[in-house]
């Protein structure tokens, strides 16, 4: 489960940004490396089961698959940007 | 309408490297190797207990991403083993076809991704694209046609689930077993191309003397290449039913590292994995195989752990040469599954994982909770093997730079694909010269 570690740390990071913003947290966006060892499915899959219960429950994936395998982040997964609604609507 | 705004963050997620070696050396020579491994206990075998004997396989599965199917294949055959249920043929065989699968997936992300880019002189899979482009496209290729066997068997790619004790939640109809056959013969291609050049690749000289050989460990059946059954038998005369493993193998705990060692009782070390399967079951290796090594030279007896990275391969192209042979028998069962009723019983079944020998014992109750679990995986059983080894290399090595030193210690530490992330990351060395200790 080297995965196991590696979402953990994705979902650290998240919450650590979230936390230092006031607006509400509404999508993650993912680039995954072509030659990242993980499919964007299973990559969902742990990410699903690893906010469920905590304030990112419901947080919208987008994961982008790139297809370059020369690409120098060809293996890694970068969390690419987060999306935020402003909390108070106005 | 509630505004929203984005901010760019572009952060890379890490498996933090979990490996480090120790090594203490002078003038004399090599006095301690120690490979650490920093994974924290992950109590599988302690939060088995009370679960149902049927969750067993999905369970276990989620020990590893890259093998989770030698997981399920161990655990169901021992719950099997514990209540007496044998498997029909067709059951076995599509068992078989969902190992050989595993098989390629594994092998072939070791042989492309980690291994190669070591004999090549690249950091990294990505690097050595640049200037192999082909190589790695063919690599993903084949990596892609034994998904496709896992997805059609198991419902999808990873940790699968459609494995049960007894067989199978569904057995796919023989129609949908022939859009895979195209595939897969492609793919069989792409592998034996695979194994000439794996062969051609510079090996480093290494072999042990005949009174320091490897004891090779691993399944072994009269009418099969082993995967899922056989006695366990070795290179120096072990040959027992898979039932007295625990007579003969002990885990012990060592201070340095929170993975267990495996041994052999009064003898140490061994060797488990595709070298020790091959070592001892090559002539029952398809006839393309045998002919395939032959071509290219290769003997039918290898001690050379650099060389695994060929032994792979030619288990690569077995596995897509065996899959052809099941898909083209194949004969649906008539029950996708035998059904079970629990007892109070103990069970045990050891298969062949990609990295080797894969052992399971459970107890279950009459209710069928699980009342004790032991899981003994292939990582365990090599790792004093590979501390062995870097103790014979060591010497040879000691006098290049720390960087090159280094390299040389991670390429000899991949020879056994061990299912730690040290043999995908970073891997810390320790030198310790004279007292003085550096980093």
């Amino acid at each position: 489960m080297h995965e196991q570690s590696l979402i953990k740390n994705l979902v650290e990071k998240i919450h650590l940004l979230a936390s230092s913003e006031s607006d509400r947290l509404v999508a993650a966006r993912l680039r995954l490396g072509a030659l990242a060892h993980i499919s964007a499915e299973h990559l969902r899959e742990h990410f699903e089961r690893e906010i469920i219960g905590t304030p990112l429950e419901g947080l919208r994936l987008q994961i982008e698959e790139q297809s370059d395998i020369h690409h120098a982040e060809a293996q890694e997964i970068i969390l690419d940007s987060l999306e935020f609604e402003d909390s108070h609507g106005d | 309408m509630a505004k929203s705004k984005t901010i760019k963050v572009d952060y890379l997620a890490r498996v933090e490297g979990e490996g480090a070696l120790y090594i203490r050396y002078d003038d004399g020579g090599v006095h301690d190797v120690k490979l650490k491994i920093f994974e924290p206990p992950r109590f599988f075998e302690g939060f088995m207990r009370g679960r149902d004997y049927l969750e067993a396989p999905d369970i276990t599965a989620r020990i590893c991403g890259i093998c989770p199917v030698a997981y399920q294949m161990s655990a169901l055959h021992a719950m099997e083993d514990a209540l007496g249920l044998v498997p029909t043929p067709e059951l076995s065989a599509l068992r078989r076809l969902i190992y050989c699968g595993e098989w390629i997936e594994s092998h072939t992300l070791h042989i492309y991704m980690l291994h190669a880019p070591d004999f090549l002189g690249y950091p990294s899979a990505v690097a050595m694209a640049k200037d192999h482009p082909k190589i790695v496209q063919v690599g993903l290729q084949i990596k892609k046609a034994g998904n496709a066997i896992v997805k059609l068997l198991g419902g999808r790619e990873i940790h699968p689930i459609n494995v049960r004790v007894g067989g199978f939640y569904r057995v796919p109809a023989a129609s949908e077993l022939k859009p895979l056959r195209e595939q897969l013969l492609q793919a069989r291609d792409m592998a034996a191309e695979t194994v000439r050049w794996a062969a051609s690749l510079p090996f480093p000289k290494f072999e042990r003397s005949a009174e320091d050989q490897y004891e090779f460990v691993a399944l072994s059946h009269s009418q099969e290449y082993p995967m899922n059954k056989g006695r366990i038998a070795s290179t120096r005369g072990l040959d027992i039913p898979v039932s007295e493993y625990d007579s003969h193998f002990r885990e012990e705990h060592v201070e340095y590292t929170n993975a267990l060692h495996s041994v052999l009782v009064e003898r140490g070390a061994y060797f488990v994995g595709p070298m020790a399967r091959y070592n001892l079951n090559y002539d029952r290796l398809s006839p393309l195989v045998r002919q395939t090594a032959e071509d290219i030279g290769f003997p039918p007896f290898c001690a050379n752990p650099f060389q695994s990275i060929v032994v792979r391969s030619l288990e690569v192209l077995y596995a897509f040469d065996e899959a052809l042979r099941i898909i083209d028998g194949y004969q649906q069962p008539q029950e996708p599954y035998l059904n079970t009723e629990p007892r109070a019983s103990t069970g045990c079944a050891a298969t062949e994982a990609p990295r080797g020998l894969l052992y399971h014992r459970y107890s279950i109750d009459e209710r069928g909770k699980i009342t004790d679990a032991k899981i003994v995986p292939p990582t365990s059983q090599n790792q004093k093997t590979i501390e062995d080894d870097l103790r014979h290399m060591l010497p040879k090595f000691l006098h290049l730079p720390e960087d090159k030193l280094q390299a040389q210690c991670e390429q000899a530490i991949r020879n056994y694909d061990p299912c730690i992330s040290c043999s995908t990351h970073f891997l810390q060395l320790h030198l310790e010269r004279s007292g003085r200790v550096g980093q």
